[in-house]
């Protein structure tokens, strides 16, 4: 073992925290190097001087101080506990009254006679009709060449609107 | 007559329960406390009074703060206990809150330069106090010799490091085991080791002088 192994381990060797043949082999290199003997003794001297230093002990008032303390603690904690419970209860007042109007709410809306349902205005448009003229010139062929049939089937399909058309622009020139 | 005996009783109950107290180890005292049994607490008190005493005093060097520190510990214990966890020992708990009050009085020292000068004006006083730990039969120049190793030793301890003399004074005045001080002062193993090898190291350095 070297020195430097040594002051490793030394920790432990004060400590008597080492394994047994790491204790024989520190033991030896005491035995054997002068240098590191003298600093281990040198601080186990140390430590047994810090170790014998007297204890001090607590002054006479200072269990009355602490009983003292902890009372006011004891008052404070007892305070802090009745303030908890009283803001829970508020809080709890509080919900319980918003639930209740929530409840009432919800089954008395429900009961009232329905308002008058009032529906947007409806606004009336004329489509956009695209009539055949009577007199276009395909009706005119068509009916010159003796096809009669099919203009009277087309203005039989047609009348509804232009009837209703018709009915439209009389309102809107009576008006 | 019945107060009398009333009164008996109730004093033969009391004592019965202190010792019943006293028999048990920290964990079972804290259950009774957290049970309902308020002197369970009184018992806390006095198992670790001195030793955290000690422990504040050694590491901030001014007594009166630190009886003011030990106080604060357990009006923290007595505040928190029903959140301590019980898987832990309550040792370990109970100096990881001296130790952090330790640590913010010396951080706070630092930064109010009042607060500095008066503590070394007050250690400057005690200076004239009487001899309060020597024992007063022995001769004079005995005390004097005695009372100046003792004064070295605790100037030599606050020369070291905050976080050394914190390792060092746990370990080799509270005899705590390494995991315990790694807990404590929340740092690694490693860390603890380093720290303590160091500041043992430098201790015997500082003194060796004085001693040889």
């Amino acid at each position: 073992m070297d020195c430097r192994e040594f002051c490793d381990q030394h920790l432990a060797f004060v400590d008597d925290t080492i394994a047994g043949i790491e204790l024989v082999r520190m033991q030896r290199h005491l035995t054997e190097c002068e240098s590191c003997a003298k600093q281990d003794a040198k601080i186990r001297r140390a430590l047994l001087l810090f170790r014998n230093l007297p204890s001090i002990e607590p002054s006479a008032n200072f269990s009355d101080r602490l009983e003292a303390r902890l009372k006011e603690c004891q008052t404070e904690q007892l305070v802090h506990s009745q303030r908890n419970l009283r803001l829970g209860a508020v809080a709890a007042t509080l919900a319980s009254v918003l639930m209740l109007g929530y409840i009432g709410t919800t089954l008395y809306g429900h009961s009232e006679t329905p308002h008058d349902l009032v529906m947007p205005p409806v606004v009336a448009s004329i489509p956009e009709s695209e009539l055949m003229p009577a007199s276009g010139p395909a009706m005119v062929t068509s009916v010159s060449a003796g096809l009669t049939i099919w203009p009277a089937a087309l203005f039989a399909e047609q009348v509804p609107v232009r009837f209703a058309h018709s009915q439209l622009e009389l309102a809107n020139y009576t008006r | 007559m019945a107060d009398i005996v009333r009164k008996h009783v109730v004093s033969v109950e009391g004592q019965t329960v202190r010792e019943r107290l006293q028999a048990m180890d920290d964990s079972a005292v804290v259950t009774e406390f957290l049970g309902g049994e308020e002197r369970a607490f009184s018992e806390l008190v006095t198992r670790y009074q001195t030793r955290l005493l000690n422990f504040i005093y050694r590491t901030i060097g001014d007594r009166e703060k630190a009886e003011d520190l030990v106080q604060e510990v357990f009006i923290r214990v007595y505040r928190h206990l029903h959140r301590f966890d019980r898987s832990k020992k309550f040792s370990t708990w109970a100096y990881t809150i001296a130790s952090n009050l330790a640590k913010n009085e010396l951080r706070n020292r630092s930064r109010n330069p009042l607060v500095l000068f008066q503590t070394v004006q007050k250690n400057f006083q005690d200076e004239d106090r009487p001899l309060q730990f020597e024992d007063t039969t022995s001769r004079p120049d005995d005390m004097y010799r005695k009372r100046h190793l003792r004064e070295i030793v605790e100037e030599t301890v606050a020369k070291l490091p905050e976080h050394h003399r914190n390792v060092f004074i746990l370990r080799e005045l509270e005899g705590k085991s390494y995991e315990e001080i790694a807990e404590i002062t929340e740092c690694n193993l490693g860390t603890v080791k380093s720290r303590l090898n160091r500041a043992r190291n430098s201790f015997a350095e500082i003194i060796a002088p004085y001693v040889d």
